[in-house]
Order: C-alpha cells, then sequence, then structure tokens
C-alpha cells in the first residue's frame, strides 16, 4: 500500500508512468488530444481581468509503419461485441480547430474553456473473415465533422514570480462531441473514432516555467493526466499521461519579437475497455466456416481490455512565434502572436495499428483587457 | 479476467494520482498565500546595490515617502511611466518623497544605458536575484508601491500606469495626514 501511495505522488509530480505499453488504437490516438504542444498562453493564468483567445490549428495524418499489416479488432458497441481480427486499418486523418479561452479573474486564478472542433476521415477494411469471396473484407470509409468533447479547466497560479511559475489545473471534458456517427455502410461506427468520448473526463495538469536567461530563455514543462469515465455504450477510454519538456527563446536580441520553441512530447495512453462479449473473424483453418459468421469464443458481457489500444508515443517539435505587437505598430495587432509548431516523432509504439505521422500545427493568440487590473 | 483487474487498478492509480495533484497543488496554494505585502501592512526591509555600487536599504529613507517601482528596460509600460516618475521626484524630492526603481534581472551595463540615455537621476537598485520582486509578490511588470514615512504600504498598483497626477495626488494623500496634523498645530 505505501508503495502504491509513493508511486502515485511521484506521478502526480512527473507525470511520468515506468509501463512500457501494449498497443494503440489508431482512431483513439487520433482524437484531440494527439499532437500536444505546449504554447505558453494557454497554459498559464493571465493577469486579472484579461481573457486570451487562443485559435489552434491541428492536422494529425496517421498510417501503417512499414513491417505490420494493420489487423485489429472491432468494436461493435451496439451489439456489445469484441471482435478480434476483425478489422485492418488504412489510414485517419484528423483535423481540429481548437477554440480556447482564458480567463484570469484574479491574478492567480484562472479559467480556460477549450471547444475543438473536428474534421475526421478514416478509412478501413470492415469483416475480414466474413465479407467478400475470400473473407478479405470491404473497404470501409468514414469521415464525420463536429464539435468534440469541450474542456472547462480552473487553474491557480501556485508560484508567481517574475521568474518561475506553477499553474496547477483541474479540468473537466464535458461529453458534448457525437458518439452516433455512423459509417458509409451505415454501421454506428467504432467508439474511438466518434467525435466525442461519451462520458465526462478529469484533467489533472501541472505547468511549470523557469527563466534561465531572463527575458531570453525560458524552460518548460507540462504535464498531465486524464481519466474518463465508461460510456453509456459500454466503452471506456484508457487513461493519458502527457508530459512535455522544452525551451523557448529569443535568438535576437534585436528581434524580440521572434520567439523559438523546442518541446519534447511523450505520451502514454492506458488501454481502452469495453464492456462487451468476446468473438473473432472466422479463419481458413475453420474449413467450410470461412468466410462466414464470427465465432462466438466468450458469450459472457464483461468488461474487457481491448489488445490493439494503449501506446505510448515520443516525439519532438520544433516551432516559432511571431509577436505582432513588437512587430507591426497598430491597434490590430496588440497583444497577438502567430505561431506554427511541427510534431515529428521520434518514437511510436504502433503494435499493427496506425501511427502517428508528422503532424502540423498553427494559430494565432490574442488577449483583451476586460476589466482593469486593480491596485 | 486479469484485464479487468488491470483496467480497474489503473483507474485507482489514476484517481490516487489526480487526488495528489490536487493535495499538493492545495498545499501549495496554501504555503504561497501569504507572501504578498498588503496594504495597510509594514513593509518588509530589504538591501540592494544601486547603480553608483552603493549599498541602499528601504529603511534608510524611513520618514519619507518612497515610492518603490519594479521594472525592466524591455518592458514598455515601465519605461514609458519613468519620465513621470522622473518629473515628481525633481519637484518632491525636498518634501519627503523619494523613488527607488528597482530593475529585475537585467545586465547592468542594458541598465546603466537606459538610465543614461533618458537623464534619470532617481536611484536604481539591481535586484539580481529576483528576492525583492518576490518579497513584494511581484510576478509582472511594471509594479509600484507606495510606502509612508512609517514604513507601511499605502498603495499597491499592478500594471497601471502612473501619470504625473497619479504619483502626486498619491503622495499628497499620504502625506496629508501630517499637514493636517501641522496646520492645526499652527
Amino acid at each position: 500500500m505505501m508503495k502504491r501511495c509513493a508511486f502515485g505522488f511521484v506521478l502526480s509530480l512527473s507525470v511520468v508512468a515506468p509501463v512500457w505499453p501494449v498497443l494503440q488504437q489508431a482512431e483513439a490516438a487520433c482524437g484531440s488530444v494527439t499532437c500536444f504542444v505546449v504554447i505558453g498562453s494557454q497554459q498559464q493564468v493571465p493577469q486579472a481581468g484579461i481573457l486570451t483567445f487562443n485559435t489552434m490549428y491541428n492536422y494529425t495524418p496517421m498510417r501503417l509503419l512499414d513491417g505490420t499489416n494493420g489487423v485489429i479488432p472491432a468494436i461493435d458497441q451496439a451489439g456489445r461485441r469484441l471482435i478480434l481480427d476483425h478489422h485492418q486499418e488504412v489510414r485517419t486523418i484528423t483535423q481540429t480547430v481548437n477554440f480556447d479561452l482564458n480567463y484570469g479573474i484574479t491574478d492567480r486564478l484562472g479559467v480556460q474553456v477549450s471547444i475543438p472542433y473536428l474534421w475526421r476521415t478514416h478509412k478501413h477494411i470492415d469483416g475480414l473473415g466474413e465479407e467478400g469471396a475470400n473473407g478479405e473484407g470491404e473497404l470501409v470509409p468514414f469521415r464525420d465533422n463536429g464539435i468534440g468533447d469541450m474542456i472547462i479547466t480552473a487553474k491557480y497560479n501556485v508560484l508567481p514570480t517574475l521568474r518561475s511559475m506553477i499553474v496547477a489545473g483541474f479540468g473537466v471534458q464535458v461529453p458534448t462531441g457525437s458518439t452516433s456517427a455512423l459509417d458509409d455502410a451505415g454501421e454506428l461506427m467504432e467508439s474511438p473514432t466518434q467525435l466525442g468520448r461519451g462520458n465526462v473526463g478529469l484533467i489533472g495538469s501541472v505547468y511549470q516555467t523557469y527563466e534561465l536567461i531572463p527575458h531570453r530563455l525560458n524552460q518548460f514543462f507540462y504535464g498531465s493526466y486524464r481519466h474518463t469515465f465508461r460510456n453509456n455504450d459500454g466503452y471506456q477510454f484508457g487513461d493519458e499521461y502527457n508530459l512535455n519538456l522544452g525551451a523557448s527563446g529569443v535568438p535576437l536580441e534585436r528581434a524580440p519579437w521572434l520567439v523559438l520553441t523546442g518541446q519534447f512530447h511523450w505520451r502514454y495512453l492506458v488501454h481502452d475497455n469495453i464492456s462487451a462479449s468476446l468473438e473473432r473473424s472466422a479463419t481458413p483453418a475453420d474449413g467450410a466456416g470461412f468466410p462466414g459468421e464470427t465465432i462466438v469464443l466468450d458469450p459472457m458481457i464483461a468488461n474487457r481490455r481491448v489488445p490493439t489500444t494503449g501506446s505510448t508515443y515520443f516525439a519532438f517539435s520544433p516551432g516559432f512565434q511571431v509577436s505582432l505587437d513588437g512587430l507591426i505598430d497598430s491597434p490590430l495587432t496588440k497583444w497577438t502572436s502567430l505561431y506554427f509548431h511541427s510534431q515529428i516523432p521520434i518514437m511510436r509504439d504502433s503494435n499493427n495499428n496506425l501511427a502517428q505521422g508528422i503532424s502540423y500545427i498553427f494559430g494565432v493568440t490574442r488577449s483583451f483587457q476586460l476589466t482593469k487590473s486593480g491596485s | 479476467m486479469r484485464a479487468t483487474r488491470r483496467a480497474a487498478s489503473g483507474s485507482k492509480l489514476g484517481i490516487l494520482t489526480l487526488g495528489m495533484t490536487l493535495l499538493i497543488g492545495s498545499s501549495l496554494v496554501w504555503a504561497m498565500g501569504s507572501r504578498v505585502p498588503t496594504v495597510g501592512t509594514t513593509a518588509e526591509d530589504f538591501q540592494l546595490t544601486d547603480l553608483t555600487g552603493k549599498q541602499q536599504s528601504l529603511s534608510q529613507y524611513r520618514g519619507q515617502v518612497v515610492l518603490v517601482n519594479f521594472w525592466a528596460t524591455w518592458c514598455k509600460p515601465c519605461t514609458t511611466e519613468m519620465p513621470a516618475m522622473q518629473a515628481m521626484y525633481d519637484k518632491l524630492q525636498d518634501k519627503g518623497f523619494v523613488v527607488l526603481a528597482v530593475n529585475e534581472l537585467e545586465d547592468e551595463a542594458k541598465v546603466r544605458e537606459h538610465i543614461t540615455q533618458h537623464g534619470h537621476t532617481f536611484p536604481v537598485l539591481m535586484d539580481r536575484e529576483n528576492k525583492v520582486a518576490n518579497q513584494f509578490g511581484v510576478f509582472g511588470l511594471p509594479v509600484s508601491v507606495f510606502i509612508d514615512e512609517k514604513g507601511v504600504v499605502r498603495e499597491y498598483i499592478k500594471g497601471g500606469l502612473l501619470t504625473e497626477q497619479v504619483i502626486r495626488d498619491t503622495v499628497a494623500r499620504i502625506q496629508k495626514p501630517d499637514l493636517v496634523k501641522a496646520a492645526s498645530l499652527q
């Protein structure tokens, strides 16, 4: 018991889980949580009365890695079935525009509302061992767009100093995203591909910065943990651990409006879980039954780990930020910055599933003083 | 079955982690809560070196109204309000008013260049370790703290620009009780 508490304590500080995971369900990894980068203005608590509005576009492609075939189980949440080796993944592309409002209630207490709008296209071969003359399945494309799950976060600046800052956050992911999208064949798409998760998620986070060289070089760290509860379809998304470590700096003293950033991102996703019966696709070894109906292995509806979910992802994100305020003297550019980041995978544990490719993120941040900061 | 158990223990671990995060967060919040000097409390003394290399302390100005201004050369609002501070320093320094401009974390040569270029004559103190800013709960620039003759904080102004009028009015308000007292004795 003591060991477990100590482990929890370490996790809460560093958000590092010393566990090497199994694999990742492509779609699950392609939601609004991917391609996360620390922007700074998004993680901080703005001064009292200041609203920071951040709009971020995010492009995340996912494809199979060389040497993998992408055969994964099917999630049939409507029929409460987990069918092994029933799908073959081809591709997923998720584009997200995240509208982020960050408001300083006091100089130390802030509230943040994140509203994601998603466009998702997904292609997979459905019905392996079941559909087609040779059980080769059929290609089923899927596309959907709409609002994803909103996140409302309360943040507190625990260490408000000029040189360092520690912001602790507690967020609630509200199930505003749809969970009932159908694919082109008219079937309910699997839970991980839906825009929403279908139930509330709780997110704890810590953001820390330290000015290594005042106003020139800044180090930052961000760690977060998410737990989402099981939805009405019996599907529970695995817990998520994120860890970001990076630095940003002003390379030219004469151009303080240009900030270069480099950050490492590590993400660990625990296996998803579904309350379902267990089946498998028919194989040539089944003789006359191939191709044909799926074979029931365990008819009992039980909480089962989805084997091709859970993942580890490690990436480097170079980027830059341009402060228009310092570049152009105009009321239109006041407190406004543009930024661009790419995310380059260094290590991907895709385990025969789709893997996140090079992703791109760009956005604009602008602050508005809504009420006068007091004396 | 094993998968179920693992999932359950994973969830427990997660909730435990979340709980610990909140606990540590709230502990730190509590620990940091009492740092900032509030209006009406006595300002803690500090000692810093000025640009001439002389040691300056807050307590040596006891008996005068002190404007402690936290600033940096890269901070536009800071440099914008400095001419007003200079003007009022020129006018009121013989009437018991002093300005202490506390520079935050900058190179001395850079600060000296700025001060020389703009002809500022008030004492400029170098807070190289960020200690005094932390002592006064400063985490954004500029911050101006007006301290009365007895060393009590009378105004704590964050962000907003100081003007000559604001400084004049604030100093008059702080000194007024004494003036009123003096007038009643005459």
